[in-house]
């Protein structure tokens, strides 16, 4: 971020050169004025004429060095922002999958987003005007102090009172603020909860009951409100009266200048001229802490983002081996894991299990057990604490985390869909995968013709998430997308589990076809999809309790057999 | 557009007055200070020219005392009128937060609930400005203009004139870069929203980028998005700049022509110079408050653009009481007293044209248990949605409690029925209150019976803070198989006659399924139980089965 903001730092440097041209400008012309003043009031004839040429190129070179100023300023905080966001698109790809998984959930990726624009006002508004607010205050400064140091001195005797006040101001703002917002954010949620839920909200006649909770929340706005428009307006009260005093103070002792004889009535005039106009910059300056308080906190979470490692690339493996008969495609054992915040919670616990080429095995067992750990560290996305991986033979640290991800095709629970349309949608599983493919892969995952059913076919949008098409369409989707990638292991979880008789249907037949030739790996509650499992592997609190096929384990009369006859 | 506008402000009710005079008086306090201020530097000025130091520590006195009064004013009128404008904000929200909550079941249903929601978040915050900010930036500016311009022609009204012709053409420049900023804003806009769309692909698919080779497909999309934001942005400040400099160019021209004009003025001796600076002070004033009214006009007429959202929505029709006696079509039919619900030559058509039962009828008797099976999409979902009054029926007849359902309001219908949806909804709060919306008065042992009912108890006390645990959005922290269980017991806890599952356990493994079947099992006789399903295991224990065929 720093070094975006460094490397186009020229523009920042000719904004900074055309906004002292700018007020220079201001302040020459007001010399002219000065000058004319004081040739009046003692009593010499003036021309204007003689004035209004300055006068003119003055305009002229303030007008011109105003629109430079401007145009250098903002294309330097537009292409500042088009930098950073662009890099940091490129380091989120990058990051561990923990980060996101970690803070998955819609409102922190929202907050992201907001901290991305913040960081763009931080550009645009805030910086340039502080940079000019404080070029403004030096160069009139300067001028003042050519004039009369003691005006400067008593100008600037109030300011480290107003830092102050302005200081405790604005962290007992803030605190409100921050409060209020809380509130905001309650009074959306608890609406958007109350919508969301609508269809049981109206059958349990809770109307009154969410009314009044958000009515609640609206009324604690309002009373928070009310507590901090007296604080910030106390805020606006001292602010005026603290700059105006020493402008007083400022304007007697330039009165009493002029009874000495040491400045003009022009002089002094000027002097006011320029004394308006520094005024609000120099109140600026020191408010304007607060905003930049406030940014901080988004420009500390993107720097937190940046200073996540990224992702390690993995040891150097770089080819899936041909001969993928003589080790286990994948080998676990003795892996144990949990979620490195919680330690105390175990998810797996001493897991093993191996897999052939070719074959298909299951994971069963309650919701909540570790069934889809399972697959988030075949996948690398999180790493083991204790015991060996083998993919293909090799320890999983060896090989490249790119190439090891290759070797897998995933169809998961709940199935993610990009907001764009299912072509797009279905070419995921593949790079610069042709129309045929990926009419192919749908016709394969038994889509085909529903997509062929829509309006606008493949073209169709899939809205937000896919939430235009049902579970069932999403997860054929998702299988198109699996077969188009044709990695050699398939990972399936729970891929029937929200789905009706006729839409499991139509998947079931979808894994077969995807399945053939292929290592498969399933997760499943529902035992019907995993009775043609070579081996099932029966998971409790992260263990394997018990293992061996179908009848096998109906024989053994354990806890599989137990679901088995409830179900 | 006005109307809207009064009636916009017709919802403060009669603290508008209040309001309104708040406005007036903060206006004026402001301006007093002001003008305060400029008089302090032209009596200075003054006494410096005459050399007249005589009582001028009395003069300065005595305006910096209306300065300090003015500020008074000011904070004590403004603290009024952001009160009174944050209770018309929480008015107003109160009205749009709880039509959100009474339209009919078919408007949540067409749209999604987070994009209507956040439209209209975003069209309650914005129609919010106007009480809170906008009307009184624009009101104010119009009133301090009138009151600057009183001493300014008080002090001299040749030049007062002059400078007001100078403003004038600014004001209309600036009006004629209005149009312009406006379009090239609302691509800005577009283009910014498509940059966030990329964004959040690259956030919310992660899980897909990591398996699939997409991650250089979607870091390019962004970054072109970025690069199309940015080039726009380049062509949108150029326009900003055009303005700013055709702004710092009449400032300039206004500034000197002023000083020029008034020394002209002076060495006529028309006017002091201590009037002059005095008046200099004003016209400073007078300019930003002037180029304000231009300025907030527009961003007044924006919001009102979406206060008319606003009232389109609260215009809308809502769930009424009870569905009229036409969309029950009662035929004065009898019904068994042991029948407790009864469905007549039932034909129901979505909106979408999308027909789904024709002719349907049925009969339940009170405590029996019943499923129904079918294929997807024959209408056994919206079965169970008729049978709750989300819909108007369209053709035939329905009894409960052996009457027609128009005798009842749908209040009272659903005081009847309790129904667990296919996709278990539970709020974000703790899992004691998810349960206890089931009967809201219920005790700390009512709820834990359900729970236990529903076979929810043993998982909620191995999580770390019990039943107090507050669920994350839509009850996200819990499996699939949880959040039906807790919404069983919400269903089990409210007691009522007819008990309505649709497709409650698909979530759950087989064991917990087979728990809860036991428990379903258990309310037969006492309740009436409707059970949707499609998978043949939940349905062993039913008495009748009823099969739809589409």
């Amino acid at each position: 971020m720093v070094k975006a903001g460094l490397r186009n730092s020229y523009l920042l440097l000719l904004f900074i050169i055309f906004s002292f041209i700018l007020s220079e400008s201001i302040i020459m012309g007001n010399d002219f004025i000065a000058e004319a003043t004081d040739m009046m009031l003692s009593g010499q004839k003036i021309y204007f004429s003689d004035f209004i040429t300055p006068l003119l190129c003055m305009i002229a070179l303030g007008t011109l060095s105003a629109y430079l100023k401007s145009i250098f300023g903002k294309y330097y905080s537009s292409i500042v922002q088009r930098d950073v966001r662009i890099s940091l698109g490129k380091h989120l790809l990058k990051l561990p999958f923990s980060y996101f998984d970690e803070k998955g959930t819609g409102s922190i990726i929202t907050r992201l987003i907001s901290d991305i624009e913040e960081m763009g006002r931080f550009f645009s508004e805030i910086l340039p005007n502080l940079l000019i607010n404080i070029i403004t205050v030096m160069t009139a400064t300067i001028y003042l102090i050519q004039m009369d140091i003691m005006l400067i001195v008593i100008l600037f005797a109030s300011y480290p009172i107003m830092l102050i006040v302005a200081d405790k101001l604005s962290k007992k703002l803030a605190e409100l603020t921050k409060k209020l917002r809380t509130h905001m954010d309650e009074c959306t949620e608890k609406t958007y909860d109350a919508i969301q839920g609508i269809a049981v909200g109206r059958s349990y006649n809770l109307y009154e009951v969410h009314k009044q909770k958000i009515d609640t929340v609206i009324d604690n706005m309002v009373s928070q409100a009310c507590k901090s428009t007296r604080i910030s307006s106390l805020g606006w009260v001292l602010k005026n009266v603290i700059t105006t005093i020493p402008v007083i103070f400022c304007y007697l002792f330039a009165l009493y200048e002029i009874t000495q004889g040491r400045i003009t009535v022009g002089e002094m005039l000027a002097f006011t001229v320029i004394l308006n106009r520094i005024l609000y910059p120099i109140g600026e300056i020191v408010f304007c802490a607060n905003d930049i308080r406030e940014i901080g906190v988004s420009l500390k979470r993107i720097q937190e983002i940046y200073s996540r490692l990224e992702e390690k690339k993995g040891g150097d493996i770089h080819n899936i081996p041909e001969d993928t008969r003589t080790a286990p495609v994948v080998e676990w054992k003795n892996i144990d894991f949990c979620y490195d915040r919680s330690k105390e919670r175990h998810i797996l616990n001493g897991m093993s299990f191996s897999v052939k080429a070719g074959e298909q095995i299951a994971f069963v067992g309650g919701s909540g057990e570790g069934k889809t750990t399972i697959f988030k560290l075949l996948c690398g996305f999180y790493e083991k604490n204790n015991g060996q991986y083998r993919l293909f033979g090799h320890f999983f640290e060896n090989w490249n985390l790119e190439t090891a991800r290759n070797c897998f095709s995933v169809v998961s629970q709940n199935v993610f869909l990009f907001p764009e349309t299912i072509k797009q949608n279905v070419a995921c599983g593949k790079e610069n995968a042709t129309d045929e493919e990926i009419i192919e892969a749908c016709k394969n995952a038994n889509i085909h013709n529903f997509i062929m059913s829509l309006p606008e076919g493949y073209g169709t949008l899939v809205g937000e998430r896919g939430v235009r098409l049902s579970g069932g369409q999403r997860q054929r989707i998702s299988i198109a997308r699996a077969f188009l990638k044709d990695a050699p292991i398939l990972l399936l979880d729970e891929p029937t589990s929200s789905v009706d008789i006729d839409a499991e249907r139509k998947i079931q037949d979808a894994i077969e076809r995807i399945s053939t030739g292929k290592t498969v790996i399933i997760i499943a509650h529902r035992l019907s999809t995993v009775k043609n499992a070579k081996r099932i592997y029966v998971v409790k609190e992260g263990k394997i309790v018990e293992m061996g096929n179908h009848e096998e384990l109906l024989e053994r009369d354990g806890i599989y057999a137990d679901m088995y006859i409830k179900g | 557009m006005v109307k809207t506008f009064f009636r916009f402000m017709l919802i403060m009710g009669d603290r508008l007055p209040i309001y309104l005079g708040a406005i007036l008086l903060s206006t004026i306090g402001d301006a007093g200070r002001k003008i305060a201020s400029s008089y302090l530097i032209k009596d200075i000025i003054t006494a410096a020219q005459t050399d007249n130091t005589n009582n001028i520590l009395w003069i300065v006195f005595i305006n910096f005392l209306v300065f300090v009064l003015g500020l008074l004013l000011w904070r004590f009128s403004i603290i009024h009128y952001n009160i009174e404008g944050r209770i018309g904000v929480g008015k107003m929200q109160k009205l749009v937060f709880s039509k959100a909550m009474r339209l009919p079941m078919s408007y949540y249903e067409k749209k999604h609930s987070g994009d209507f929601m956040s439209r209209l978040i975003f069209d309650t915050q914005r129609a919010s400005d106007i009480y809170t900010s906008r009307l009184r930036r624009f009101l104010s500016a119009i009133i301090s203009t009138i009151i600057y311009l009183i001493p300014m022609f008080y002090l001299n009204y040749e030049l007062t004139f002059c400078l007001i012709a100078i403003s004038l053409i600014a004001f209309v420049i600036n009006g004629l870069f209005a149009n312009p900023m406006k379009k090239a804003h609302k691509r800005l806009s577009n283009k910014n929203s498509k940059m966030i769309e990329k964004l959040t692909n690259i956030l919310s698919g992660m899980e897909l980028i990591k398996i699939f080779p997409i991650s250089l497909k979607l870091s390019k999309e962004y970054e072109v998005a970025n690069k199309e934001y940015f080039h726009i942005q380049k062509s949108t400040n150029q326009l900003s700049a055009g303005l700013e400099c055709v702004n710092c160019m009449f400032d300039l021209v206004g500034a000197l022509a002023f000083l020029g004009l008034g020394i002209w003025f002076v060495s006529m001796e028309r006017i002091s110079l201590g009037e002059l600076t005095g008046l200099y002070a004003l016209y400073g004033a007078f300019r930003n408050v002037f180029s304000e009214i231009g300025l907030y006009f527009p961003q007044i007429i924006d919001c009102i653009a979406n206060v008319e959202k606003i009232f389109e929505f609260l215009d809308m029709e809502e769930e009424p009481e009870q569905w009229g006696f036409e969309t029950y079509n009662n035929k004065t039919a009898v019904v068994d007293k042991d029948i407790i619900l009864s469905m007549r030559n039932i034909s129901f058509e979505y909106n979408d044209g999308r027909k789904v039962l024709e002719d349907f009828s049925m009969e339940i008797k009170k405590g029996s248990f019943t499923a129904i099976v079918g294929a997807s999409g024959c209408g056994k979902s919206t079965l169970a949605k008729l049978l709750l009054g989300f819909y108007p029926l369209g053709k035939g007849s329905m009894f409960i409690d052996g009457k027609e359902y128009s005798k009842f309001t749908l209040r009272e219908v659903r005081d009847r029925i309790s129904y667990v949806p296919q996709e278990p909804y539970l709020y974000k709060t703790t899992i004691n209150e998810n349960i206890a919306y089931g009967r809201y008065w219920a005790s700390q042992d009512e709820i834990v019976a359900a729970a236990k009912a529903a076979n929810a108890h043993n998982f909620i006390m191995k999580l770390p803070n019990g039943y107090n645990t507050v669920l994350g959005e839509r009850g996200n922290t819990l499996s699939g198989g949880e959040k039906q269980r807790i919404a069983i017991a919400r269903a089990i806890i409210r007691n009522t006659p007819i008990i309505i599952l649709d497709e409650a356990t698909s979530a759950l493994d087989n064991e917990s399924e087979a728990l809860i079947q036991e428990a379903i099992k258990a309310l037969k006789g006492k309740h009436t139980i409707l059970m949707i399903a499609h998978r043949p295991s939940s349905i062993i224990s039913a008495d009748i089965i009823i099969k739809i065929r589409g």
